[in-house]
C-alpha cells in the first residue's frame, strides 16, 4: 500500500516536471522572434446619437444645473488584431488619436485593459471614446485654432459639419499616433499604427 | 524507513507546489499609480504630450524592475481639464487602490488638495503652483519642478540683470512692467502676486493686466490696450497657444515690449505657431527640451521612440521631459520608502512615501536640465530657482540661471513660502 503511495507521489511529480518541460520546449518570445501583430479596423461606428446642440451656461436648463454643455458624439472602434506569433501574447495597451477632417485632432484615447491572445489567432478589441461638442471645442481651439483660422472656418461651423457628417460616414475619420503594446514572458513591445477609420 | 522516504518525496513535492504558488502570487502583486491627464480640454495643447511622456516613463521604469522589483501598474485618464471630472476620477483612482496620483492642471490640484491631504495619498501634479509648497497647508502634494512663483520671480529678474540695462532707457528711468494671463484660470493667476512683489522689488513700474483666454487666437485688443502703457517687458502666463498669438499681435501691431513666458507657454511649438514674432521671447525651462544634450535625456529620447512610435519624434515636447520629472521624482521616492519596508502595494503607504522618500531627497539629481531636487517635511519648494532661455537664431539658448535663495536669502527662507 505504501509502496504504491510512493510510487504514485513520485509518477504525480515526474508528470508534473515533464509537462512543465513541455510548456518551455515551446518556441520562447525574444526581441528578434516577436512578430508585429497585424491590427486592422473591422468597423467603426457612433453607437448613440442625439444630434448636435449646445447650451452655453447662461441659459437655464429645465432641470439640472446650467453650464457650458455640447452633444456628446461616442465613437466605437472595433479592432481586429492577429497574433502571427507561435506564442500566446498579451495586448497590453492601446493608445491614437482621432483625427477628422484629415488634420483636426479631437481626442486621444488610452486604454490599458489587457487581453490574451492564442498563438496564431485573430482577437477583436473594442475602444469606445466619447466626446462632446463643449470638450470638442475646448480641444480644437488650443490645438486647431490657427488651422481653423488659415482656412477661414468658425470653431461652431466645424463642429456642426462634423457632428452631422461624422454619423453619416461623410467626415474623414482618421486614427493617427496611434500604438498597441504587447508582452510576452517577460519581452514587451509597442508597435505603431495608421488606420483610416471612414 | 520506507515511511521515511515517502514522507520526504511528499514535503519535497508539497514545497515546490507552496513555493510555485506562493511566487505567483508575488509576481502578480504590483505597484498602482494613476494618473489624471488632459488630452481633450483647454491645456490639450501642451497635456497631450505630458500624457504620453508619463506613460512612456513608467514603462521605462518597469524595464528597470520597477520599484526594487516590485512592477508598476500605471493607469491613466483624460479628464478634459474639467475639476468636476477630475474629482470624480480621483475618487476612482483612490477606491482603485492607487497609492499615488500623477496629476495635471492647477484648478483640479488645488481643489482636490484638501481632498488628498485627508486620504494622505501622494499626489504629484504638473501644476507647480507655489500655493502647493507648503507642507503646513498641502503635505502631500508634490512636483519635479521650480513653482510658477519661483519661475515668474526668476523670468523677470533674468530680464532685469541681462536686458534692461542694454535699454536705451537704462538709468533714466524705471522698466515697466505688464502681465497677461487668463484672469479665471487658476494656473494663470496662481504666480502673479510673486512677480509683481518682485517687479517692485526690483524697481518697475507696473502696468494693468490684460485678460488673455487660453482659447485666445485674436488679441488684438489686449495688445492696444499694453500699446498705451508702453511696457518694456510683458509677462505671459498661458499656454503655448494663446502665447503664440499674443506675440503674433504684439509684433504686428509693433508693441516693441520684451516677452517673458511661464513654463508651459515655453516650447518648441511656439516658434513653430508665432514664427519670426518668436525671436527673442524668454521663458522658465525647469527643465531641457525634448532632446538637449543633458544627463538622462537619452532615456527619454530612446522610450519615446520604443513605447510611443506612433507618434513622430519631431512632435514630442517639453512637456515628455517634464512628466519623466515627475514619474523620476516619485519613482525615487517609492525606492526609498520600499527599502525602508514601507508596503507600496497596500493603501495607506501615503505617510511612508513622505516621510521615508520625498522627504529624505537632498540635492537629488534626476538629470534633464532639471535643478537638483529638495523636499523637507516643513518645505515642499523642490528648486530654489529656474534656469531662464530664450528663442534666439534658431534655437533655444540659456539667458540666465536664476538663484532666489543665493541671491534673497532671508526672503526665501521667511516670506516666499507657500504663494
Amino acid at each position: 500500500m505504501k509502496k504504491k503511495l510512493v510510487l504514485m507521489t513520485v509518477l504525480i511529480f515526474g508528470l508534473s516536471v515533464a509537462l512543465i518541460s513541455c510548456v518551455t520546449m515551446q518556441v520562447k518570445p525574444t526581441e528578434k522572434n516577436f512578430i508585429a501583430p497585424k491590427v486592422t479596423l473591422e468597423s467603426f461606428m457612433v453607437p448613440q446619437y442625439d444630434g448636435y446642440w449646445y447650451f452655453s451656461s447662461k441659459v437655464k436648463p429645465t432641470k439640472g444645473d446650467a453650464g457650458n454643455r455640447g452633444a456628446a458624439l461616442p465613437m466605437s472602434f472595433l479592432f481586429n488584431v492577429e497574433n502571427k506569433n507561435p506564442y500566446p501574447i498579451l495586448l497590453d495597451g492601446m493608445v491614437f488619436t482621432v483625427v477628422f477632417d484629415k488634420e483636426f485632432s479631437l481626442v486621444t484615447y488610452n486604454n490599458q485593459d489587457e487581453y490574451w491572445i492564442p498563438a496564431g489567432k485573430t482577437d477583436q478589441v473594442r475602444a469606445t471614446t466619447l466626446i462632446t461638442a463643449r470638450s470638442a471645442l475646448l480641444s480644437l481651439m488650443v490645438t486647431g485654432g490657427f488651422k481653423l483660422k488659415a482656412k477661414g472656418w468658425s470653431p461652431w461651423k466645424a463642429l456642426e459639419t462634423w457632428w452631422k457628417g461624422v454619423p453619416e460616414g461623410i467626415t474623414p475619420v482618421d486614427i493617427t499616433e496611434c500604438s498597441f503594446s504587447f508582452s510576452a514572458n517577460g519581452v514587451s513591445r509597442v508597435f505603431p499604427y495608421e488606420i483610416k477609420a471612414q | 524507513m520506507k515511511k521515511g522516504i515517502f514522507l520526504k518525496i511528499l514535503v519535497m513535492f508539497l514545497a515546490v507546489a507552496f513555493l510555485a504558488g506562493f511566487s505567483t502570487v508575488a509576481v502578480a502583486k504590483k505597484i498602482k499609480v494613476g494618473g489624471l491627464m488632459d488630452t481633450t480640454g483647454a491645456t490639450s495643447d501642451v497635456g497631450k504630450d505630458y500624457a504620453i511622456g508619463m506613460a512612456d516613463a513608467f514603462k521605462y521604469i518597469n524595464s528597470q524592475g520597477g520599484v526594487n522589483g516590485k512592477k508598476i501598474k500605471y493607469i491613466w485618464f483624460d479628464y478634459g481639464y474639467r475639476i468636476p471630472e477630475a474629482i470624480t476620477k480621483y475618487k476612482m483612482l483612490k477606491r482603485l487602490g492607487n497609492i499615488a496620483i500623477m496629476g495635471w492642471g492647477t484648478g483640479d490640484t488645488e481643489a482636490l488638495s484638501p481632498t488628498v491631504n485627508k486620504d494622505k495619498l501622494p499626489y504629484v501634479s504638473a501644476s507647480y503652483s507655489a500655493h502647493l509648497t507648503d507642507p503646513k497647508k498641502t503635505p502631500y502634494n508634490l512636483f519635479f519642478s521650480s513653482d510658477y512663483s519661483t519661475n515668474a520671480r526668476s523670468a523677470i529678474t533674468a530680464w532685469f540683470d541681462k536686458k534692461w540695462p542694454k535699454h536705451k532707457d537704462f538709468g533714466k528711468r524705471k522698466p515697466r512692467f505688464a502681465c497677461c494671463y487668463m484672469f479665471a484660470s487658476p494656473y494663470g493667476s496662481a504666480p502673479i502676486k510673486a512677480i509683481k512683489d518682485q517687479a517692485k522689488l526690483l524697481g518697475f513700474e507696473i502696468g494693468p493686466d490684460q485678460d488673455v483666454s487660453l482659447f485666445a487666437i485674436d488679441t488684438k485688443s489686449q495688445v492696444m490696450a499694453l500699446k498705451k502703457f508702453k511696457p518694456d517687458v510683458v509677462w505671459h502666463g498661458n499656454t503655448t497657444m494663446s502665447v503664440a498669438a499674443t506675440v503674433r499681435d504684439a509684433y504686428a501691431l509693433g508693441l516693441g515690449a520684451d516677452w517673458i513666458i511661464n513654463n508651459w507657454g515655453f516650447d518648441e511649438n511656439l516658434p513653430r505657431l508665432a514664427g519670426k514674432a518668436a525671436e527673442g521671447v524668454m521663458g522658465a525651462t525647469p527643465c531641457a527640451f525634448f532632446g538637449q544634450n543633458y544627463k538622462n535625456m537619452d532615456l527619454v529620447v530612446s522610450s519615446a521612440e520604443q513605447y510611443s512610435p506612433g507618434v513622430p519624434k519631431g512632435k514630442r515636447l517639453i512637456r515628455t521631459v517634464q512628466a519623466w520629472g515627475d514619474a523620476l521624482v516619485l519613482w525615487e521616492a517609492m525606492k526609498r520608502a520600499d527599502k525602508k519596508g514601507v508596503d507600496l502595494t497596500k493603501k495607506g503607504c501615503g505617510p511612508g512615501i513622505m516621510k521615508e522618500g520625498f522627504e529624505t531627497m537632498r540635492n537629488f539629481d534626476i538629470g534633464l536640465g532639471a535643478a537638483p531636487i529638495s523636499y523637507t517635511a516643513t518645505d515642499h519648494r523642490p528648486a530654489t530657482g529656474c534656469l531662464i532661455q530664450e528663442w534666439k537664431g534658431g534655437k533655444f539658448q540659456t539667458v540666465e540661471a536664476v538663484d532666489l535663495k543665493k541671491r534673497w536669502p532671508k526672503l526665501w527662507a521667511t516670506k516666499w513660502l507657500g504663494w
